[in-house]
Parts: C-alpha cells; sequence; structure tokens
C-alpha cells in the first residue's frame, strides 16, 4: 500500500522525529556529565563579553573625546567626554518635552525655568504655570472621544478619567500621561522614518531586520542598566527605555503598510507626475495609513506596558507609586492603581483605533466646521472648569480643593474591598490549591527542571536543531544553532537551561488552556468579544500586581513564576485561536456542515487544521510573553537568567552584564521565533490563506 | 519578424520604438551584447534572464489608437511600462514627440508626465483615502495648481465620465465600473496628448465591460486623443483599434490593422486567434468587396465602405443582385454579392 | 581591607568637600535631587529631609528611582543624595559608585540597623521551633520550616541574591546547618513580606530575612542570635568555614551625596551631613505610614511639626556659621 510505505519513509516527518528522539536519548545516555567534557558542556569562550561591552560602553561614556567645558557651578573646568555631551543633550531635550507636556496637565515652573533660570523662579514667586483642573481635562477626553467615534467613547472617556480623579491618582495618572504622551509619539515618529528608509532602502531593511528581532525578544530590564549609564535617571531615561521598546512594532507595521500598497497606486502617482517627496507623503503614507495606525495603537499599548519597569530608572507616575505600594503589601491599592493603568490604556487604545478607523468623514467641506465646533465646546469646558475650581478654592477653604487637582490619595479609595477579594481568595482556595502544589512541584516541575539541566549540550543541540530541520530544513537549523552557541559559550548555559524549563512548562501550558479557550469562544460572537476584551485587560493590567497574590497562594516557588507566566502569556494563544477559527471561510463551514458533521468533528476535521498556522503564531507570541514573564519571575525568586538580569543591575560591569543576558533570552525566543514563524508560513501558503 | 505595418504616414508619430529591449536577469547586459535582433528563448533562459520585451519597434501616430494585445506573460504590459518609464528600458530608444525618454532625468520625465501622459491601470490605482474628486483633482494638484480650480476641472471631469451626484464618494464606496470611471477621468484632468491603457475594463464583469467600451469609444470621438491601449482580449482589440500589434513572449508577432490580421494572420500563433473571430462583426465591406463589374446590373440598395459586415449582411443577402459599395461622398468604388458575403463568413479564407 | 580604603578615601573627600562648604556662599537655587525607593522609611525621610532644605529656602524635587540603580544615579548626579544606605543589602553598590568616581560620603545617621535572619513572634509562640532565637535551635526544627520545593530540607528565605551573594548559604554551611537547611533567595522584598502574611495565614514555620526598623515591627518580629559578628569573619573577607558562620554586624546606616552637592548647595550639604536620625526617629517615621496610614508626604509634615527641636539645630547651626 502507497500509504503505509509512505508513512514508514524516511521522508515521513514522525518517522524523522522518532529518530531524532532516539539518537537524542542515546546521546543523554552516552555522554557522561563531567566538567571538561565539551560534550557535555562547552567551553565559557565569550565570558568575557560582558567585560568587554562593559569597557567599551564605559570609555565611550566616560573617557573618549574630553572637552574641558567650565562649570560655574564649583568655578572650575570639568572634562566633560564628547559621546556622554551628546547622550546628556538628548536626555534634556526629552526631558524638557516630558516636563512641558507634564506641566501643562499638572502645572509646574521648570518649563518656565527652561527659558530662564531658577534664581528667576525664586526672585519672582508668581512664575508657576497652573494646572489644569481635573474636570477640565475630563471634559476634553470626552470630547475626543465623541469627535473620533461618539457618546460611546466619550462616555468611556469621560468615565475612565473621573474614576482616576475620584480615586486620588490624579497626579500620578497625569504623570505617567505625559510620559506617554511625549514616548509614544516619538516612538510613532522614529518608527515612521526608520519603516520609510527601510522600505526605500532593501539593504537597510536587511540590516534593521535582526535588530527589530532582537529589541522585541529582549527583556526590557535587561537594557536599564546601559540606559541609565547612557542617559542617566528620571523621566528622559524611562522614556528612551520606553521608545526603545515601543518603536520595533511601528517599524514593522510601517514597512508592512508601505509593501502593502498596491503597486498601481503608486505607478498612478507617478504617473500623474509626483515627485519622490510627494509620492511618499501624499500617496504611499495615506494609502499604507491603516497599518500605520495599527502601529501606533501598538506603541500605545507597548508604552504603558512599561510603565511599571520605567519607574526602576525614574519615570515618575502610576509605575512608581505602584511598586511602593506593593512593597509594603498593600495589594488593594496596588490593584486600584493597576485599574487606572488598564484604563488609560483602554482609553488611549480605543482613541487610537477610532482614529485608525476614522476614514468616513473626509469631507473637505465639513471638516472645518466640524474642528471649530470641538474647538468652542474644549474653550467651553476649560472656561466652565476653571469657574468652578475657583469656586472650588472658596468652598474648600481647608486643605485641598477637589475642584482643581485631587492630590495623590486624598481620594475615595477602594482598596479594601480589593484587599477583601484577595483575602477571600486566599482563604478560600489556599488549602485546596496546597495539595496541588505541592503535587506539581515535587512530581512535575523539580523532575522537569533536572531533566532540562542533566541534557548534554550536544544532544540539546541535535534536539533544537533537528526539529528545526524537520520543519523547516537547513538553513533554519544553522540559525537556530547559531543562536543556541551564543548562549553555549557564555557561562550562563544552565541558568538558560532553567529559563528553558520554566518558559516550556509555561508555554504548554498557556497553548493548551489558550486554544480551549479560545475554540469555546470562537463560535459565539459574544463571547468572543468578550474574551478579547479579557485579553486585552490582561495584557496591560501590570503583571507585578498578581504576582503578589501568587506569591501568597503558591510560595515564592517555581509554581508562582509559572503560573504568572500562564496568566500572561495564555492571552496570545486565545487571541490567535480565535481570530484563526474566525477566519475559516464559512463556504468550508457550511462544506462541512452539509457534509453531515457534528461539532466536535467540525472542529477538529475542519476548522482546526485551517486556523493552526494562524494558532501556531499565536504560540510563538506565547513563547515571546512566557520568556518575558519568567525573567520578571525573578522578583519572585528564581535562579535563572532573569535573577541574574536583576543582579546585574547593581553590578560594577552591570552594562555588559544585563545586555549580554537580555540577548541570551532573546535568542532562546528567536530560535523559536525562527521556527515557528517560518513553519507558519509555508503552512498558510500551502492552505492557501496567506 | 514582422513588427512593423504599412500605414497612414505622412503625421509625425508621437511615439516611436526603435529596438527596445526589457530583461529581466542579472546578465542582461552580456545577453545584449550579443544580439543583433531578437533573442531567442533558449539563450536567454541558459543566461538565467528573463526577455520582457525582445526587439520592439514600432510607431504610434497623432489620434491613432494603437492596441497591444498579448496574453499574461507576453510582455505587453512591461513595454508600456518601459514606454512610461515606468521600469527603465535594457535597451533601445524610446521617443515621445521626438524626444528621447530613456534619456531624460527625474525632472524633465517629472513634466512629461505632469503634462503629455494619463494612463489607466487595470486596477484602478485610486488613492483610497480621498475621494471622487480629490482623486480626479490629484494629478492638478501634484502640479501645483490652486485647489479650487483643481476641483472645478475635477468636478467637469466627472461629469464627463458620468459621475455626477458621487463626487463625494470614496473609491471603496463605488463600484468597479464606477471606480474606473474615476480613473478614466483622474487621467484625463490634465488633458493629456498621450492616453495610457493598461487592461482598463479587465478587472470588470462583462456587461459593464461593454458599456465601458462603449464609453470609451464615446470619449474617443470627443477627444481624438493618441492611444496606446493593452489588452488580453482579442475581440475587445478588434472593437476597439485602430491597429493591434500582438506580442508572445516579448516579441510582437503582427502589428496590423484588425482587418489585416484578420484575414492575413502573419504566423500560426496569431491564425489561432483569428479562429473563432466572428468575422461579420470585425470586417468591413471594404475589405471584401469586388471590383465592380460593368455589365452586371447592380441592386438598388448600397452600402457603406466603412460599414461593418454583420450590420448591412441581412440586406445584401435579400439583394438577388450585386450591391453597390460607396465611399463617403457617395462615389462607387465596389461591388458585392450576396454569394461572396456568405463564403468570406462561412466558407473557405477569402478577401484575399 | 580594601573596603576600608575605600572608605578613607571618600570621607577624605568629604571632608575636604565640607571644608570648602565654609566659605561663605549662598546655595544655588536649583533644585536638589531627593531619591524616592520603594520602603517607607526612605520615602518618608526623603520628604523630611525635602523639608528641612525647603526651609532653609532651597528647592526640592522627588525622583523615583530603583535601590541599586540609584547609587549610578547619584554618581552622575541625576539625583543628588542618598539618604538611607544600608551596610548589608547596599554597601556594594555604594562602594562600587564611589570607585567609580562621583559620589562621596556624607556622614553616617546615630542609627544602627539591624539585617537579620529572624521568625514571626507567632512562630516563636506556637512552638515551631522551641529555644529560638538561639541559632542552636535550628538544628531540631527543620522539617516545621520546609517547602514543597526544599527537598524535605528547612527553608531560609533570602533576599535576592544582588544583596549579600553567598553569605546565607556560606552561613547555613558554616554552621553545620546544611544538611537540614537550605537557601532559597526571593526575588524581591515585596515577596519575602508576600511569604510572612501566607506562612502567618497557614499557620506554618517560615524563616525569612528582614530587618529593622522595618513596618514588619508593628506585628512582631524576632531576628535570630548567630554567632557574634567581627571582622574577616566571612569567607568573603577571607574568613574560614568555622568563622563564616557569623551573624550580620551592627550595620551602619550611610548618606552619601553626589560629588558637586558641597559646591552647588553649601548650606544644604552643611545641613546634610550633619544630619543624624536614631532607629527610633527613623521608626517613627515610618509608623506613620505604616500603622498610622498617612501618605509619605503628610507623615514628613507631621514629623518635623513634632520634632522641629531634632532637626532645626542643623540648620541653624550651618546659617549660624554663614551669617
Amino acid at each position: 500500500m502507497s500509504l503505509t510505505s509512505s508513512s514508514l519513509s524516511i521522508k515521513s516527518k514522525p518517522v524523522q522525529f522518532a529518530l531524532l528522539l532516539v539518537v537524542f536519548l542515546i546521546l543523554c545516555y552516552a555522554i557522561a556529565p563531567a566538567d571538561g567534557n565539551y560534550l557535555w558542556r562547552l567551553p565559557a569562550l565569550l565570558k568575557d563579553i560582558p567585560t568587554w561591552v562593559n569597557d567599551f560602553v564605559g570609555g565611550l561614556m566616560f573617557d573618549w573625546f574630553p572637552i574641558q567645558v567650565y562649570d560655574p557651578d564649583i568655578d572650575d573646568y570639568e572634562s566633560k567626554p564628547l559621546f556622554r555631551e551628546i547622550t546628556r543633550a538628548v536626555s534634556s531635550g526629552v526631558l524638557f518635552i516630558i516636563d512641558f507636556v507634564r506641566e501643562l496637565l499638572l502645572g509646574g515652573q521648570k518649563t518656565i525655568v527652561a527659558f530662564t533660570s531658577w534664581d528667576f523662579i525664586s526672585e519672582n514667586p508668581w512664575a508657576e504655570w497652573p494646572a489644569l483642573p481635573w474636570t477640565v481635562i475630563t471634559g476634553w477626553a470626552a470630547i475626543v472621544g465623541y469627535k473620533l467615534q461618539g457618546k460611546r467613547l466619550a462616555l468611556i472617556a469621560a468615565l475612565a478619567t473621573t474614576y482616576v480623579a475620584i480615586f486620588g491618582q490624579w497626579e500620578p495618572s497625569m504623570q505617567t500621561l505625559s510620559f506617554i504622551l511625549v514616548a509614544a509619539p516619538v516612538s510613532v515618529l522614529l518608527g515612521l522614518l526608520l519603516g520609510i528608509w527601510a522600505y526605500q532602502n532593501r539593504y537597510v531593511e536587511i540590516a534593521l531586520n535582526p535588530l527589530l528581532n532582537v529589541a522585541q525578544t529582549m527583556p526590557h530590564y535587561s537594557y536599564l542598566v546601559p540606559v541609565i549609564v547612557l542617559f542617566g535617571v528620571g523621566d528622559h531615561a524611562a522614556a528612551l527605555a520606553t521608545i526603545i521598546f515601543a518603536t520595533p512594532p511601528m517599524v514593522r507595521l510601517t514597512l508592512l503598510g508601505l509593501k502593502n500598497v498596491p503597486v498601481e497606486v503608486l505607478e498612478a502617482g507617478m504617473m500623474n507626475g509626483c515627485t519622490n517627496r510627494q509620492l511618499l507623503l501624499r500617496v504611499l503614507i495615506p494609502t499604507a495609513k491603516r497599518d500605520v495606525l495599527i502601529g501606533v495603537n501598538q506603541v500605545v499599548m507597548q508604552c504603558l506596558a512599561m510603565t511599571v519597569i520605567a519607574s526602576f530608572i525614574g519615570a515618575q507616575g502610576l509605575g512608581s507609586n505602584l511598586m511602593i505600594a506593593l512593597n509594603s503589601l498593600k495589594i488593594g491599592t496596588g490593584i486600584e492603581i493597576g485599574v487606572c493603568i488598564v484604563l488609560i490604556a483602554v482609553v488611549l487604545d480605543k482613541m487610537s483605533l477610532a482614529w485608525a478607523n476614522k476614514q468616513t468623514d473626509y469631507f473637505a467641506d465639513l471638516s472645518f466646521l466640524e474642528r471649530h465646533s470641538t474647538l468652542i465646546a474644549m474653550l467651553a469646558v476649560f472656561v466652565a472648569g476653571s469657574i468652578l475650581a475657583a469656586i472650588g478654592s472658596f468652598i474648600f477653604e481647608e486643605g485641598f480643593n477637589y475642584l482643581y487637582v485631587i492630590p495623590h490619595n486624598k481620594g475615595i479609595t477602594t482598596a479594601p474591598i480589593w484587599q477583601a477579594a484577595v483575602d477571600w481568595i486566599w482563604d478560600t482556595f489556599f488549602f485546596v490549591l496546597k495539595g496541588f502544589n505541592e503535587f506539581l512541584i515535587t512530581k512535575i516541575l523539580v523532575p522537569m527542571r533536572d531533566a532540562y539541566l542533566a541534557m548534554p549540550v550536544v544532544a540539546t543541540f541535535l534536539l533544537v536543531m533537528g526539529i528545526a530541520y524537520i520543519l523547516d530544513g537547513l538553513r533554519s537549523a544553522l540559525i537556530v544553532g547559531g543562536f543556541l552557541l551564543f548562549i553555549a559559550f557564555s557561562e550562563y548555559w544552565d541558568r538558560a537551561l532553567i529559563t528553558a524549563y520554566m518558559a516550556s512548562f509555561a508555554v504548554i501550558v498557556s497553548a493548551a488552556l489558550g486554544i480551549t479557550i479560545g475554540s469555546l469562544c470562537a463560535r459565539h460572537e459574544v463571547a468572543s468579544k468578550s474574551i478579547l476584551l479579557v485579553c486585552d485587560f490582561f495584557q496591560t493590567f501590570p503583571a507585578f500586581i498578581y504576582l503578589i497574590p501568587v506569591i501568597m497562594l503558591f510560595g515564592i516557588t517555581d509554581t508562582s513564576v509559572i503560573i504568572a507566566a500562564v496568566v500572561y502569556a495564555t492571552v496570545p494563544a486565545t487571541r490567535y485561536t480565535v481570530e484563526g477559527l474566525r477566519s475559516v471561510p464559512p463556504v468550508l463551514q457550511d462544506a462541512g456542515s452539509m457534509s453531515g458533521v457534528t461539532r466536535l468533528q467540525r472542529w477538529v476535521s475542519i476548522e482546526l487544521p485551517l486556523a493552526f498556522p494562524h494558532i501556531m503564531l499565536g504560540v510563538n507570541q506565547t513563547v515571546i510573553f512566557a520568556l518575558f514573564m519568567v525573567i520578571i519571575g525573578a522578583f519572585i525568586g528564581t535562579i535563572d537568567l532573569g535573577q541574574m538580569i536583576l543582579k546585574a543591575i547593581s553590578e560594577s560591569r552591570g552594562t555588559g552584564i544585563g545586555l549580554t543576558l537580555g540577548l541570551c533570552v532573546a535568542f532562546i525566543g528567536l530560535a523559536v521565533d525562527q521556527i515557528i514563524r517560518n513553519w507558519a508560513q509555508r503552512r498558510k501558503a500551502a492552505l492557501g490563506l496567506a | 519578424m514582422s513588427s512593423a505595418g504599412g500605414t497612414s504616414e505622412g503625421t509625425q508619430a508621437v511615439i516611436r520604438c526603435e529596438s527596445v529591449y526589457k530583461i529581466f536577469g542579472k546578465n542582461s547586459e552580456a545577453l545584449l551584447d550579443g544580439a543583433s535582433s531578437s533573442i531567442d528563448a533558449e539563450t536567454a533562459k541558459a543566461a538565467g534572464c528573463i526577455v520582457g520585451v525582445n526587439n520592439a519597434s514600432f510607431e504610434v501616430h497623432q489620434g491613432e489608437l494603437l492596441i497591444i494585445m498579448g496574453l499574461s506573460g507576453s510582455g505587453k504590459s512591461t513595454l508600456l511600462r518601459c514606454i512610461t518609464r515606468l521600469t527603465d528600458a535594457t535597451a533601445g530608444q524610446i521617443f515621445i514627440d521626438g524626444e528621447d525618454i530613456l534619456t531624460m532625468n527625474e525632472k524633465e520625465l517629472i513634466e512629461v508626465r505632469r503634462n503629455k501622459m494619463g494612463m489607466v491601470f487595470q486596477n484602478f490605482g485610486l488613492l483610497p483615502h480621498k475621494t471622487v474628486l480629490e482623486n480626479i483633482a490629484f494629478p492638478l494638484q501634484v502640479k501645483g495648481n490652486n485647489t479650487k480650480a483643481s476641483m472645478e476641472r475635477a468636478r467637469d471631469m466627472a461629469e464627463l465620465v458620468g459621475l455626477q451626484g458621487r463626487e463625494n464618494y470614496f473609491p471603496r464606496e463605488l463600484s468597479g465600473g464606477q471606480q474606473q470611471r474615476v480613473g478614466i477621468a483622474r487621467s484625463l484632468a490634465v488633458e493629456p496628448d498621450i492616453w495610457f491603457l493598461d487592461e482598463p475594463f479587465s478587472a470588470l464583469d462583462p456587461l459593464i465591460r461593454k458599456e465601458m467600451q462603449d464609453e470609451f469609444l464615446r470619449l474617443q470621438s470627443v477627444l481624438n486623443k493618441t492611444i496606446l491601449f493593452v489588452t488580453h482580449d482579442f475581440d475587445e482589440a478588434l472593437r476597439l483599434a485602430d491597429r493591434i500589434a500582438i506580442m508572445k513572449d516579448g516579441v510582437i508577432e503582427q502589428l496590423d490593422t484588425p482587418a489585416n490580421i484578420v484575414l492575413n494572420p502573419a504566423t500560426e500563433y496569431v491564425r489561432k486567434f483569428t479562429e473563432e473571430v466572428p468575422r461579420e462583426k470585425v470586417l468591413r465591406i471594404e475589405s471584401i468587396m469586388e471590383p465592380v463589374n460593368q455589365s452586371e446590373t447592380m441592386a438598388d440598395l448600397t452600402v457603406s465602405k466603412d460599414a461593418v459586415i454583420e450590420t448591412v449582411a441581412k440586406a445584401i443577402l435579400d439583394e438577388s443582385k450585386p450591391v453597390g459599395v460607396v465611399d463617403e461622398a457617395g462615389t462607387l468604388v465596389g461591388s458585392l454579392h450576396a454569394s461572396h458575403v456568405v463564403d468570406v463568413l462561412f466558407g473557405n479564407r477569402a478577401g484575399s | 581591607m580594601k573596603g576600608m580604603k575605600k572608605l578613607a578615601a571618600a570621607v577624605a573627600v568629604g571632608a575636604i568637600a565640607g571644608l570648602s562648604g565654609t566659605v561663605f556662599a549662598a546655595d544655588s537655587s536649583e533644585p536638589i535631587k531627593i531619591p524616592i525607593k520603594n520602603w517607607s522609611s526612605q520615602i518618608v525621610m526623603a520628604h523630611v529631609i525635602g523639608g528641612i532644605f525647603e526651609s532653609m529656602g532651597d528647592k526640592v524635587e522627588y525622583v523615583p528611582v530603583d535601590n541599586q540603580a540609584s547609587f549610578e544615579a547619584v554618581r552622575v548626579g541625576d539625583i543628588t543624595i542618598v539618604h538611607e544606605v544600608w551596610q548589608s543589602t547596599m554597601q556594594n553598590a555604594y562602594y562600587n559608585a564611589m570607585e567609580k568616581g562621583g559620589l562621596i560620603d556624607a556622614g553616617t545617621h546615630a542609627a544602627e540597623t539591624l539585617e537579620e535572619m529572624g521568625v514571626p513572634n507567632w512562630v516563636i509562640e506556637k512552638g515551631l521551633c522551641p529555644g529560638l532565637p538561639k541559632w542552636e535551635a535550628l538544628k531540631d526544627c527543620a522539617e516545621a520550616f520546609a517547602t514543597p520545593d526544599s527537598g524535605g530540607k528547612g527553608r531560609w528565605l533570602e533576599g535576592p541574591q544582588s544583596w549579600h551573594g553567598d553569605v546565607m548559604p556560606n552561613r547555613v554551611k558554616g554552621l553545620g546547618l546544611d544538611d537540614k537547611w537550605v537557601v532559597k533567595f526571593a526575588g524581591a522584598a515585596d515577596a519575602l513580606w508576600a511569604e510572612l502574611q501566607a506562612a502567618e495565614k497557614e499557620g506554618r514555620g517560615t524563616i525569612i530575612f528582614n530587618w529593622s526598623p522595618n513596618f514588619t515591627d508593628a506585628s512582631g518580629f524576632t531576628f535570630i542570635e548567630f554567632p557574634p559578628y567581627f571582622d574577616g569573619c566571612r569567607i568573603a573577607d577571607g574568613g574560614s568555614w568555622e568563622t563564616t558562620g557569623c551573624g550580620s554586624p551592627k550595620g551602619w546606616l550611610k548618606k552619601g551625596a553626589f560629588w558637586k552637592f558641597p559646591k552647588t548647595h553649601p548650606n544644604a550639604y552643611r545641613a546634610f551631613s550633619q544630619l543624624t536620625f536614631t532607629t527610633p526617629q527613623i521608626g517613627s517615621m515610618a509608623a506613620l505610614v505604616d500603622v498610622d496610614k498617612m501618605t509619605h508626604a503628610d507623615a514628613a509634615k507631621k514629623w518635623l511639626a513634632d520634632n522641629e527641636e531634632i532637626w532645626k539645630p542643623w540648620t541653624v547651626s550651618v546659617l549660624g556659621e554663614g551669617n
């Protein structure tokens, strides 16, 4: 039978996988775990990389091209290295803009200082820019929401800002907002420019691609130390770290959008006699608008995801308040702040998406009038709010003017309710979960970790490269091998194995969960939408908050780390499953129904195979998300790469160590990405879905 | 190969191509060095190249409608793109009003495109973020014309193509036929001398296509542009063209009037196209009439030499006597027997 | 010892800077940047010090920053001072920054800090480990402190590895407890507190790294009494396995400043270098937040108002000398 012969042939994938497994196991048993045995562990040939990086950055920042600069403060000349002066100039530029935006919202003196001096402020105590009353900003948010989409968005915007105000998070929220209002546009602009450049020049695209890959897979706090060294500490440094994190998706989506512009539209532009500039500004970018604006949306989300991490290096606002609350175990307050972050995310997300989809009312005749009416409305709100604030200053003679700026922690608080909820969860579930936790740790996690650590390096290479080869060919196998080689030659191989063990366990659970939940929800319109909302929530809700209850339930164990990772990493698996299943052409669904399949049969034999490549892209994302969270798990207590990164912050070689470790994590992610992405793309093409 | 067809001389060629080549691949230069005329497929393949346009030479005259016909991959669109310099030809010379377009710099090229050329695309190539009016006005605004004048001109053009009332629609709100009307209006907005149409009606469904062809003929009768029209539809070519260039594998197999192509296919490839063609719909009386035989008694009926056979066949067949053929001035220039018409329509290869 | 040399050098620099401060000069009008870290006493003290500076006419600005990152920041002047440097957890970062240059020693608080392994009081009350707080008691009660991943041994929950490196594993080994106990590193302080709370609810034994003054003092916490510390007892300081079981020293609590601070704000610097808090004072600052649930800024205001007699002299003496 041709069927049997083909399934037994060496060309069939199951047979290849089986062979691979056999050889892998033989290697595992055959190779002795000895220190000098290079088949067991490769020598740390690259262990000096952190030092090199460090010396290089240090030299550049503190020694290279010193200039003598007179400092009036100390009445002496000081030697300032050129590169440091440049990065400092960038820093102060960014800081100025952030302060400016912040003071528009909250008032202050720094903008005035930037044009005068601190002495001027000392001599002129009146010189302070007033804050915008919270009522005004709330009104404006509603108007912008209304203008962009309608009543619904206006209501959401108004409710969100009101929540933030009355729960006493107004100041930190506005600080966070001002920070995002700077970081996001800069990321967008930078991403747009890089995307256009890559579109125009193939070599730029080729050069940019690996950089983007690394930037998107490197855990953010591995480059916090270099950012501190280069740009210092403060809102500017935090903004720059955020920009590094938020720009890559913008570049990718810009490039994608430009590439998707139909050739004919481009040719039409050329035939209409556009110059290159006109072609770019009036034909290409407007035509790519949708993708570009999805990029904008991504940027906003990424910026918000960075708020907590950014507070490590000086971002003022919700992030730092959150860390303070969590550090004295005020989970209720923490949740309240977390909700603020989610609300800001939701409003900005909806506004940017509404902006992206807003094409219909592009009527040249109307727009002027409309803009006019919006302006008038905003002006009216401003006047009304100011008057209210003025009245408020009479009502609240003592203490705080609640109609102007509600001071931090002076609002009502829901913290006790949240706290009670957390306590309830603890009381209800703890003992049930305790047994489960013990079983999981002793019977699964510890043996699994030991098994990972017992793999000879040669066997690991064979397994991973073999999988890449079978699924995607020699090229992929070599690329993946290259990634692994870097880690194997660093001194962090064992740490990386522990990271890999936790991440892979989390991925298996997340993928199973996500695909199940996604499949169940994808059938119903309402369920799909709701589950996507839940996904949005968990993607923006700061993970640090649920780390604490998780620790309380599961202790400082790998279980906690894995659960935190699962909560976060299930999001993309679910999202992509819903999307994948819902995009199965209805014709095929109908065809299935007409052949009399049951629901389960239809799912197994029609929907799942067709949606599978897309779901695998979700799993790919799940891997990256899980890695990120396992690294964040260092804050719970791990002994993997993440812990080393955390430790690097206080070390003198921190810059180099942080970056090297970050690369190790990025390379694990990229190795998986290489295999899955290419495979999924070819599979999609084969199914005619590409 | 026959790449020239004898036609109306005298007027200056608006478009003139001389030995134009477009070769894709790294070794194109080397491949060309060895070639004096057309490159044969084997050589090209050996050199790892694909020949898009192979030694094309022809002229298009003032007010003429030349159609380039070929199946997909024949190089017809590539040839059009070479002439508009959307791609650069590998070798040869292309003159627009006597100026070599291949040697123009960026600025000159933009000038030519802004003022002399208009182009219609198969998939319309409309700007999705602009309304009908803005799309039509786009080439004018690109030139830097003031907005009010551009919009007025655009409104006129919209009216010309029958889009009045839909000026503020977005392309995605229009049907395919309407979108192509926008494309046509846009290409004509700057009043170009030369009009390029790249499969303008191929993306439309058959009924709309017929309607648009009529519209096109109507416009051409008003505007009288010099036109280079690309299509894969032989019927369309026969219906619209003054002359047709049939391309295969980058080579122009035959360039002639529709009637001559149908009656005298130059190659086997061309003949295959003509086989299925209903002659009565293509041929005009002139191409099948016989000299006047003075001894015969003529019927009372006379037909114009420019009439398409189909339109007069029934009348001729009803006559027992030969029918007189007259020119525009009414002078008798030939005669036609009913039996001859039957021969042409159903019988052997006739007419020559 | 290397550490001592660095210390001496830093003190010398500080002294010279202090001297130059006696030259009559007014403070710059630029704000003094005070770091806000993530524990209560530090934040309240930041606001207290800020209040003192403001009372002297200086401007201040509060910058949130990660504790470990703050030392790099103060070294390059992104923040002006660090005012609560705990010996056992921060001396590495502190001296690293000093060695790289830019950070100067600005004196030591009167407070002696205690950072040590310990247990919440109810662990003792419940009799989970009879004989505590003497360390010898640990020899016989490890089972009560076991966790699923400790392999049957009792678990010592130490802070992040960045705090003391291998001191605790070495101590366990040095005391001969390593067959019964294993050290686990928590990732952050809040993980320690979460463990504390979880253990209490569950009523199981827990032994964690902690310090005083801290908000945990309120609910009762007992430090374990280890063999006394002496210089060089630890392996990393040249000690042997016999001596490395020593406990934590009574630690100093230092202040540091950006090297230009004495020149730009001579008066503020003088006040800052004279300023010193005792353990009860720091404890009372933290308690206003942790126990009385005030905001950090309000707590600082209240503390300043209640304790003028303590802090006024630091400012007055400066002004007096200046005038």
